[in-house]
């Protein structure tokens, strides 16, 4: 149905991003490309969407077929690809949420309905289309909802039900389970099956060898653009694909600093979403959520933070989001937590529970509508944001947008020089925290110019670079691949035994229990009983 | 509270526009000041958000209107009434009456076009005009620019967080101002990056597909409205025409 020859693929002159690749994706068949970041999967999936390049400097050496029409391009031979034919054929859903939005759509039923409209389809189908796929995906809820105000993982959603209202034949999705919970990705899953087994070729890229894709799936392993392994997906996950940095999704992350003794994941029942709270590294007994019975990760156990152990607390918080449309965020409510140093705690729960929501509050982002907030034993009171930069440090979902700066050193520097440290002090501060991530040699480019799993880092040594006690963490793992995974937990470690505390919220639960002391898990705002 | 909207986005749109065709036609100071106060003045108090358009209005006319009065209030090279003289700088009544008359109608342009944008529904915009089968390049211009400012204003959002959550505080008056600033690099860096990659969305998506393009939304606008549109074009022309040719001569 589609065919990828590659020779090679180079962008503005620099290295071989993909060489001696061949990809054929016959109908109803589903490829899984894999592959740590900068191994080609997105020049790969790139180039089977028809984005050659060829306008913007990248030379590909090959051919692509699609229904039975051959395109060879090589040195001086750049045959134009009508976008509109190929995309009627081969949708395409890139990284990075946001930027797939139309904005031309104040509600989620528009933005699905964008592209059968562009291609003429009836009023009264384009209804039937968008309820149709908002039933299979769960959206129903969302349908009226402005899409930039979605959350990360529900906007992963809208814009999957937004690709597949078109229907192509070969659908190409660039980590398309990114920031998805466990529902959410069943649900992706399971549409995705269904517009396979209708016919529809799929091309799945991810850095991580799928846990539970269907059994047929064929796999496409790379690294640094070259072809590692090609084969079944039982072969892919006997084949030792660890050494070149793809790991098995649901596999703990590598980390070297592991407490002796320490537990895999969870001992406890992983089934029950209502364990608000269990003792993962350290495998001593169940903690509450307030942390009274936690156990230190030295494996030493102590009895919960004490007052002046307690990094942050928070008494009966709740918020509500303003407005009263429907499909507002429904916010938290009720919510007692309690962090101790060098504790780290995971929140769990679907998207659109409120992790983020009460992650916000911890550095005064969102002002809880009723209860109080503690942070390392003040009021948070009306204390501005920016002055708590010192004590919490966080990390945001979108790495992107909260990248500004115009190198990756000034961006690292950015806070300490907002703390009033002196130009050359807030540099050093900056070169630690870019070391620490491993970044020292990437300080000179553009934040933008580096690959995702190294933007996400340098996001991180932004948030080091202050030396906050407390590190919030939102989704640290979306997007990694292994390397990167293994290194932010080695981060987090280190942190919390230097007598830090971390809090994040992940989807990432083998992550989560490898790292964390206990996990709170978030249902619509609450704490279940 | 938002307001009820009583007309369809395109008239609303025609009408700012057609409003700034009367301003730029009507070279007097005393027809812009009589528009921008029993015009846009009410339209931006019942708009719904006035303290939003207020600021935008402050940042988009302000530096210009600041300019206009230095500009032409001291270096006016026709102004002959002088009334204070420093040097090579004259105030003149001329220049003085010059800048009223180009501050006045910066200020009922940036009125005008920014209360239909910050406050029309563009998706109601766009499927009006759809719907009367504009072209769709076209359709997605318009929807875009009068678009952009509320995805800016989100965006800007984002980054003043990231910013505040690494230590930038935002107080008050000079400091206000130069949080701004700081938001404005990465911002438009941020909007370069994004409208690249969603042309390739957009072409994804069947963007420049041929056929007729349809729309989710129902048509909400109405043979009445259609016709108003029609003769208020009809009339501004007509009316220009007319006191092109003999009006300022009257």
């Amino acid at each position: 149905m589609i065919s990828l020859e590659c020779a090679s693929l180079i962008y503005d002159d620099g290295p071989t991003a993909l060489a001696d690749i061949a990809l054929t994706v016959e109908a109803g068949e589903q490829v899984q490309v894999v592959g740590p970041s900068g191994s080609g999967k997105t020049s790969l999936a790139r180039l089977l969407a028809g984005r050659t390049g060829d306008d913007a400097g990248t030379i590909f050496r090959g051919a692509l077929t699609l229904g039975g029409i051959r395109l060879e391009f090589g040195d001086g031979v750049h045959p134009r690809i009508d976008p509109a034919a190929w995309s009627s054929r081969v949708g395409y859903v890139a990284q990075g949420a946001w930027g797939q939005l139309s904005m031309m759509s104040s509600t989620v039923a528009e933005e699905i309905a964008f592209a059968p409209a562009n291609r003429g389809m009836s009023a009264g189908q384009l209804r039937t289309t968008v309820q149709g796929i908002a039933a299979r995906l769960h959206l129903t809820d969302l349908l009226d909802r402005d899409p930039r105000t979605l959350s990360g993982g529900e906007l992963q959603k809208t814009v999957i039900a937004a690709a597949l209202a078109s229907e192509p034949r070969v659908l190409i999705l660039d980590e398309p389970f990114q920031n998805l919970d466990a529902g959410a990705a069943a649900d992706v899953a399971a549409a995705l099956e269904r517009l396979r087994s209708a016919g529809t070729g799929l091309v799945i890229c991810e850095p991580l060898v799928p846990e539970r894709p269907p059994g047929h799936t064929r796999v496409l392993a790379l690294e640094k653009g070259n072809r590692v392994f090609e084969g079944t997906l039982a072969d892919a996950r006997r084949a030792g694909l660890r050494r070149y940095g793809i790991a098995l999704e649901g596999d703990p992350p590598r980390l070297r600093s592991r407490i002796s003794g320490s537990a895999q994941p969870s001992s406890q029942p992983s089934g029950d979403p209502s364990c608000d709270s269990s003792v993962h590294r350290s495998g001593g007994p169940s903690g509450h959520l307030s942390g009274k019975s936690s156990v230190h990760r030295s494996g030493v156990p102590v009895t919960g933070p004490k007052d002046d152990a307690v990094l942050a607390e928070l008494l009966g918080v709740s918020f509500t989001y303003p407005g009263k449309a429907a499909g507002t965020p429904a916010g938290i409510s009720g919510i007692d937590f309690r962090l101790g140093r060098g504790e780290v705690v995971a929140l769990l729960g679907p998207n659109g529970s409120g992790k983020s929501t009460l992650l916000q509050h911890l550095n005064g982002l969102l002002r809880p509508s009723s209860g109080s907030v503690r942070i390392d034993g003040r009021k948070l009171g009306r204390r501005p944001t920016g002055e708590l930069a010192a004590t919490v440090g966080y990390l945001f979902q979108n790495t992107d947008q909260q990248l500004f700066e115009r190198t990756v050193l000034r961006e690292v520097a950015y806070g300490p020089r907002a703390a009033g440290r002196k130009r050359e002090a807030a540099l050093e501060q900056a070169r630690l925290a870019l070391a620490e991530v491993g970044l020292l040699d990437h300080s000179g480019p553009h934040p933008y110019e580096l690959d995702f799993v190294r933007r996400r880092l340098v996001a991180m040594a932004s948030m080091i670079a202050t030396r906050p006690r407390l590190w919030v963490l939102d989704e640290p793992t979306a997007g990694l691949d292994d390397v990167g995974r293994n290194r932010m937990g080695e981060l987090i470690l280190a942190h919390a035994a230097s007598g830090g505390g971390v809090v994040l919220a992940t989807h990432d639960t083998a992550f989560a229990h490898a790292v964390s002391d206990r996990t709170v898990t978030l249902e619509g705002g609450r704490v279940p009983a | 509270m938002p307001r009820r909207r009583i007309f369809n986005p395109l008239t609303e749109l025609l009408a700012a526009a057609l409003v700034v065709v009367l301003v730029l036609v009507i070279n007097r100071w005393q027809f812009s000041l009589v528009v921008l106060l029993a015009g846009v003045l009410p339209a931006v108090l019942l708009s719904g958000k006035p303290r939003s358009i207020g600021l935008a209005l402050a940042v988009v006319a302000g530096p210009l209107l600041v300019s206009s009065l230095v500009l032409h209030g001291l270096f006016f090279p026709e102004g002959t009434s002088v009334l204070a003289q420093w040097g090579p700088a004259r105030v003149t009544v001329e220049g003085l009456e010059f800048a009223a008359l180009m501050g006045l109608r910066m200020a009922v342009f940036s009125g005008a076009l920014l209360t239909v944008m910050m406050t029309a529904s563009i998706p109601e915009l766009v499927s009006t005009l759809t719907h009367r089968g504009w072209n769709r390049k076209l359709v997605f211009v318009i929807g875009s620019a009068v678009g952009l400012l509320p995805s800016v204003a989100i965006r800007a959002q984002h980054i003043r967080r990231a910013q505040e959550a690494r230590g930038l505080v935002v107080g008050g008056g000079l400091r206000r101002f130069k949080a701004l600033l700081m938001v404005s690099t990465p911002l438009v860096t941020g909007l370069l990056v994004d409208a690249s990659e969603r042309t390739h969305m957009l072409e994804a998506r069947g963007f420049s597909s041929t056929a007729r393009r349809t729309s989710y939304l129902p048509d909400t606008d109405s043979a009445a409205q259609r016709a108003a549109r029609w003769a208020m074009t009809v009339g501004v022309v007509v009316f220009s025409c007319l006191w092109l040719a003999i009006g300022p001569a009257a």
